[in-house]
């Protein structure tokens, strides 16, 4: 039995460092080509021959990094509390009232998470060239605070998890149901309205499609895009290294939120509506 | 309560979605109104010469990527479920690539497996001979699978967060009744995990139906230009082409192979929900 217990052992952390090894690699080498000296970077030598820190430097001078990064955190922001707001209330009405076609509404929000974007862009795009907000963060900053489909979801797998009794008490006491949503339910839910906020948050980050269509101004642009106008540019001259320097500070923050919020991911993500 | 839905919902669903369909049934570009043209778009689009490709393309990519992608993540979630000293840097390092932008990692590859690349050199350690991936039209998929298993973070946390949910009860009574590593995995861990896996596989495959930008990155790289698909239009996705549609002004035929998608998500949302009871154990309150 020990033996046995040694040999899964070793056999569990074989499988775990192969898969390290070979998850870890290639970021490895994005790291060491984002130091390497620009006639090194366009060959296929592995190791820098003079560690090139300068490349850091070399973006901010390329582009306006930091113009960039206030954009995003602003959309960022912006996104998080609008999905926040927007969906905590939608996700209560699903899991602790009661009310008539709730089951057939319910069906109808999750069917839409089934819409490819392809069907929607083109009048979306309508909508916000018509109110005059083409080159703005707005479009894609204001409709987060109409409530999206897999929040919604996401928020009312965790909300079923919660105690009704407890709800019910808060009730008998004379809350109203605003009440009882924001004193009883959201602080008891903090684990899924945090999950909910990373997940937004690194969506909003990462997001090329939506800020690709709708900003054009060098000074709008968030990261993601910015990134692939950078790398556009570098790429014609072979300056893989600028690409890959820029993609390592883009990927820090996001790498630094993970590190710090898996296990809150983790515990307040539910899909099956039973917490063990 | 639901208001900000419903608005939402009005404004930026089904407004658009009224019309998407009907501009399936017209002819019209940027700028210009709408001709009625009735099924004109449908019918061209099953003689477009293209449309098989890319429909082969999509679905090699769904077939062999995603099960790839879900069984690794799977996988690695089992092995670190359990609180252990290194789990986190585990989970960190398996993680991390699911940031990495899609041009990042596009750079990336291509140098990690162009000819006389690290790659290739390691190929050659064992006296093969590498393949050309990027520059092959047979090894630009696999390759275009092995960025996206790289990425799988997203999966395997959403697998992590399942698997703690799990009563460590039900282990405790599979190990009274002597079972191994193996059949608790097999008896325990895979039927609780059902509805997980049962939400990552459709919204695996609604993502591949409608994903472009990792296959845009690479034959962007081969060939900067139209949306072709390159190396020889196998990368060619059948997003792709139907983006290419939208790059052309050609929003009624665009519109047309947009609604397609969803009939083609639908349908497979369908088969996988009337198919559920007999692969999914079954919880109280299931998804969708």
């Amino acid at each position: 039995m020990t033996l046995r217990r040694v040999a899964g052992f070793i056999g569990q952390h074989a499988i775990l460092v192969a898969l390290a090894v070979m998850f870890s690699l290639p970021f490895f080498f994005m790291l060491l080509q984002s130091v390497m000296p620009l006639d090194q970077a366009k060959t296929t030598a592995l190791w820098p021959r003079t560690f090139e820190w300068g490349n850091y430097a070399e973006v901010f001078d390329r582009v306006p990094l930091l113009t960039y990064v206030r954009n995003t955190l602003i959309v960022c922001t912006l996104v998080v509390v609008g999905t926040i707001v927007s969906c905590v209330p939608v996700a209560y009405a699903f899991s602790h009232l009661r009310w008539r076609g709730r089951g057939v509404v319910f069906v109808l929000i999750l069917s839409t998470m089934m819409l490819p974007f392809q069907v929607l862009f083109v009048s979306q795009y309508q909508i916000f060239s018509w109110l005059g907000w083409l080159n703005t963060l707005l479009p894609l900053t204001v409709p987060a605070f109409f409530a999206n489909a897999f929040s919604i979801f996401l928020l009312r797998q965790f909300f079923l998890t919660l105690p009704t009794e407890t709800l019910d008490a808060a009730r008998v006491d004379g809350a109203g149901e605003w009440k009882v949503l924001w004193r009883v339910v959201v602080p008891l839910a903090k684990p899924g309205i945090m999950a909910v906020a990373i997940f937004q948050f690194l969506f909003a980050w990462s997001d090329f499609f939506g800020p690709n269509i709708y900003l054009s101004d060098e000074e709008n642009l968030t990261l993601a895009v910015g990134l692939v106008r950078l790398n556009t540019a570098a790429a014609r001259l072979g300056e893989s290294n600028l690409t890959m320097a820029a993609a390592v500070m883009f990927v820090i923050p996001l790498i630094a939120i993970f590190f710090f919020a898996q296990k809150i991911f983790i515990e307040g993500v539910t899909l099956t509506g039973s917490k063990g | 309560m639901l208001s900000p839905w419903l608005i939402g919902f009005l404004v930026f669903t089904l407004y658009p979605i009224v019309n998407s369909l009907y501009w399936s049934f017209t002819v019209k570009r940027y700028g210009a109104p709408a001709r009625w043209v009735g099924l004109a778009n449908y019918e061209l689009l099953f003689t477009n010469d293209d449309l098989a490709l890319a429909l082969r393309n999509t679905a090699y990519l769904a077939l062999i990527g995603l099960p790839i992608r879900i069984g690794i993540a799977m996988l690695a979630a089992a092995l670190l479920v359990r609180p252990r000293r290194g789990n986190g840097i585990y989970r960190l390092l398996f993680y991390v690539p699911a940031v990495v932008p899609a041009v990042a990692s596009g750079a990336l590859f291509f140098f990690l497996l162009k000819e006389g690349g690290p790659v290739s050199s390691l190929f050659g350690l064992f006296g093969a001979e590498a393949p050309l991936w990027f520059g092959d039209p047979a090894w630009a998929k696999p390759a275009l699978i092995m960025v996206g298993t790289w990425a799988l973070g997203d999966t395997m946390l959403i697998f992590l967060a399942g698997l703690v949910d799990i009563p460590r009860s039900l282990y405790e009574a599979a190990e009274l009744d002597g079972a191994g590593r193996w059949a608790k995995f097999r008896h325990v861990t895979l039927p609780m995990i059902s509805p997980v896996t049962f939400f990552v596989l459709l919204t695996g495959m609604i993502g591949v139906l409608q994903a472009f930008d990792q296959a845009f990155v690479f034959s962007q790289g081969i060939r900067p230009g139209r949306l072709t698909g390159e190396p020889q239009g196998s990368l060619l996705t059948y997003a792709m082409l139907q983006l290419r549609q939208f790059q052309d002004g050609r929003i009624g035929f665009a519109s047309a192979m947009a609604w397609i998608m969803f009939l083609i998500t639908l349908a497979i949302t369908l088969v996988m929900i009337f198919t559920r009871r007999r692969w999914v154990h079954t919880t109280n309150e299931g998804l969708a």
